[in-house]
């Protein structure tokens, strides 16, 4: 992974200091809430219903297990003792004490760690595919461009007051991890007809409350020009963008006035325009971030045969072998595979994990897997290089610190925002209702014959739960002070990306998992096989049928 | 008199906006339209001082700046943030060399990213100890991107 150099760390311990003070400033009075907020959310920190929170920013997810260490050491000194994994690869905590969160910065600091551009209208962490380095599908690593992406964007002068916040994704897969179709910008790797390294770059894409799909813009930027195109998308964006309308202020609104053909003539001429400014990424610079990303030092190991069935039974998946299928996926390098960790279990809020818990799991990456983990955007983690002899041994110590669900990539494995329990935003609970579907659907033979179904929440149409991308999605609204939740299903964040479309009258709060379960009932009947995905036979027959079902008996649809 | 920071020194303010009452020795600043159609007129008797808001297109400027001796950009509030690409633009692309001062509803906080974009004058919200914003302009003493200010560039090392 990339270290600090002293250039780095002063940077961090820096900004700890400006934000040190100007917490001291507002807290003394000498700076008023309007003017101490956009300097607060620049660093992470929200006020919200009950507490401040504070997004610290985890660099394309990836996380050493001594940084876990801290943030559960944080999680326990600061927090009710534990944090929130997000849909952007960070974690969250929510229950600090204002004048406590430079002390909290300062710690962060001492393990390369910030809350940088985590919140503000500036550029966000940057977002990958969770599976970078390990799957063999992938042009080369994504994550050295991602940390000379970082660097570049962290204080950026000239974009630290956007119209509105801007998130980067960068992908190196065909198969889209990192859901870099609905972000501001999508930087995807890959090679011309001569071999040589460039980017397809994409714009205009995102959620909230105008689900757009991003576009390209250019096919094919090569590698040294990243910075100096990025530089002229976001001077274009910056310029132009509405500052009049909060709702109409991103960059995919921009795109869509101006039209994308007009939009790329713009950044274009200002690409050109600035060649001479613009910074350029030399062979050199690149080779050295791409040496912090070296694979680790890999055994050599043969496969094991039927890795999972070590200790099978008949019939029914034994736990280990559940597991193994559901949680683990093939690694490029012989004898090693991916597990994830699942911050799904039921009863608890999606993407929570305790101080005990991630302790406990930077000890297991230290033991099973080079002492690196990953954070995925749909909230669980991930020991991305596991030797298979250790498979069995790694599970039991999951099991005992209950993150071995079983339900990876299953219905139950979905994403959700914080909503009402913590969020000001929030119309509508979103944790209530993962816990409805949770004890809805808690038989796991059940969820593993639904097959790979994605459903994401979010309790407002900010869509922090990325709804408009589930296979199912389920949007939060109000209605007279009641909790509503209208659904959409077709949705998928993998390439090709496509928004769900909203099957009628949002649902009450009551009968979101009883809709769900009419939703699955339609797919269990119409499907073709057990390999047609929920969302294929969406695809395939259209939302109509679904809509009959769940419509079908009046209850109460307003 | 008004007191601004330029060049960090703080030091007093010459300039008269609209509706300020004339001063010996003060120079008025007039808006970008005014301004063009004066230079357009003749450029001796073009005004020595512009005031930009946020949506002046600095393209117009080019090719009038060789009269300037201050341009002087608007910011409404606290989250603007035009007037960054503004100042890049006419520092590095159209080369203006004079005062180029950012004006309005700013502080310390906002006067560090400012200075890296080009500004050497600042006048911050009245209620801003002027003292303490010149101390903040040392707040970083490293960045990751080349801007204006002497500042190691991480971009520099590779």
């Amino acid at each position: 992974m990339y270290r600090y150099d002293s250039i780095d760390q002063t940077l961090v311990e820096e900004r700890v200091a400006q934000f040190r003070d100007q917490t001291q400033r507002f807290l003394a009075g000498s700076l008023s809430e309007e003017e101490f907020r956009p300097l607060r959310l620049r660093n992470g920190l929200y006020v919200q219903r009950f507490a401040p929170m504070l997004r610290v920013a985890i660099p394309y997810g990836l996380l050493s297990s001594r940084q876990l260490r801290m943030l559960g050491s944080i999680a326990r000194r600061y927090d009710r003792g534990y944090g929130h994994f997000t849909t952007r690869q960070n974690i969250q905590y929510n229950w600090l004490r204002l004048e406590q969160v430079p002390d909290l910065l300062a710690d962060l600091a001492t393990v390369e760690m910030h809350a940088i551009q985590t919140s503000g209208n500036c550029i966000r962490n940057i977002t990958s595919d969770h599976l970078a380095g390990v799957v063999p599908d992938e042009i080369a690593d994504p994550r050295p461009y991602c940390e000379l992406i970082r660097q570049w964007a962290t204080l950026h002068p000239e974009f630290s007051y956007l119209p509105r916040k801007f998130k980067i994704a960068v992908t190196a897969s065909a198969r889209d991890r990192a859901a870099s179709e609905v972000h501001d910008v999508g930087v995807h790797l890959k090679r011309d007809a001569d071999g040589a390294l460039g980017y397809e770059i994409l714009a205009g894409g995102g959620l909230g409350r105008t689900p757009i799909i991003g576009q390209v813009i250019r096919d094919f930027l090569p590698q040294a020009e990243l910075l100096g195109y990025l530089e002229a998308i976001l001077r274009v964006y910056n310029r132009h963008g509405r500052r009049d309308n909060i709702h109409k202020a991103r960059i995919k609104i921009l795109v869509r006035t101006l039209g994308v053909q007009e939009f790329r003539r713009q950044v274009e001429q200002e690409f050109e325009a600035n060649r001479e400014f613009a910074p350029q990424l030399s062979e050199v610079e690149v080779a050295r971030m791409r040496a912090f990303f070296e694979p680790p030092p890999y055994e050599r190991l043969e496969n094991l045969p039927e890795a999972g069935r070590a200790g099978a039974q008949v019939g029914a998946l034994a736990p280990f072998q559940a597991w193994y299928r559901y949680n683990t996926t093939s690694h490029r390098v012989s004898g090693y595979r991916v597990v994830f960790v699942s911050l799904k279990k039921h009863g608890e809020a999606p993407g929570d994990i305790t101080a005990a818990q991630m302790e406990a799991l930077a000890d297991l990456a230290d033991r099973y897997s080079f002492g690196m983990l990953r954070a995925t955007h749909d909230q669980n983690l991930v020991l991305a290089d596991v030797p298979q002899r250790a498979l069995r041994e790694l599970w039991q110590a999951l099991e005992v610190l209950e993150l071995a669900t079983p339900n990876i990539g299953t219905l139950t494995d979905m994403i959700c925002c914080p909503g009402l329990d913590f969020c000001s935003l929030a119309n509508a609970g979103s944790i209530p209702i993962a816990k409805q579907i949770h004890a809805r659907f808690d038989d796991l033979d059940y969820l593993y014959d639904l097959g790979p179904i994605e459903v994401k929440m979010s309790g407002c149409m900010n869509a922090c739960g990325h709804h408009h991308i589930g296979h199912i999605g389920i949007l939060g609204v109000d209605k007279h002070g009641k909790e509503w939740y209208q659904i959409t299903i077709g949705g998928s964040s993998a390439a090709p990306a496509a928004l769900g479309e909203v099957i009628g009258p949002s649902v009450p709060k009551e009968a979101v998992a009883d809709t769900i379960a009419k939703l699955l009932e339609v797919y269990l009947e119409e499907r073709q096989d057990e390999h047609e995905r929920f969302l294929d036979t969406v695809r395939r027959i259209g939302v109509e049928p679904f809509q009959e079902r769940v419509y079908e008996t009046d209850h109460s649809p307003a | 008199m008004r007191r601004i920071i330029r060049r960090r020194e703080i030091v007093e303010d010459e300039l008269r906006y609209a509706g300020e009452p004339a001063v010996d020795g003060s120079v008025g600043v007039v808006g970008a339209a005014e301004w063009l159609a004066a230079s357009a007129a003749g450029a001796a008797s073009a005004p020595e001082a512009v005031l930009l808001t946020a949506t002046d297109e600095v393209e117009a400027l080019a090719g009038h700046l060789d009269g300037l001796r201050w341009i002087v950009i608007e910011f409404a509030k606290i989250g603007e943030g035009r007037g960054y690409s503004q100042a890049r633009l006419l520092r590095q692309r159209y080369c203006y060399r004079h005062e180029l001062r950012a004006r309005g509803a700013l502080k310390r906080d906002q006067m560090i990213l400012l200075a890296r974009c080009g500004f050497d004058a600042f006048e911050l919200d009245p209620a801003e100890d002027l003292s303490a914003a010149l101390a903040a302009l040392g707040t970083f003493t490293v960045a990751y991107q080349d801007g204006n200010e002497a500042l190691v560039s991480l971009r520099r090392r590779a």
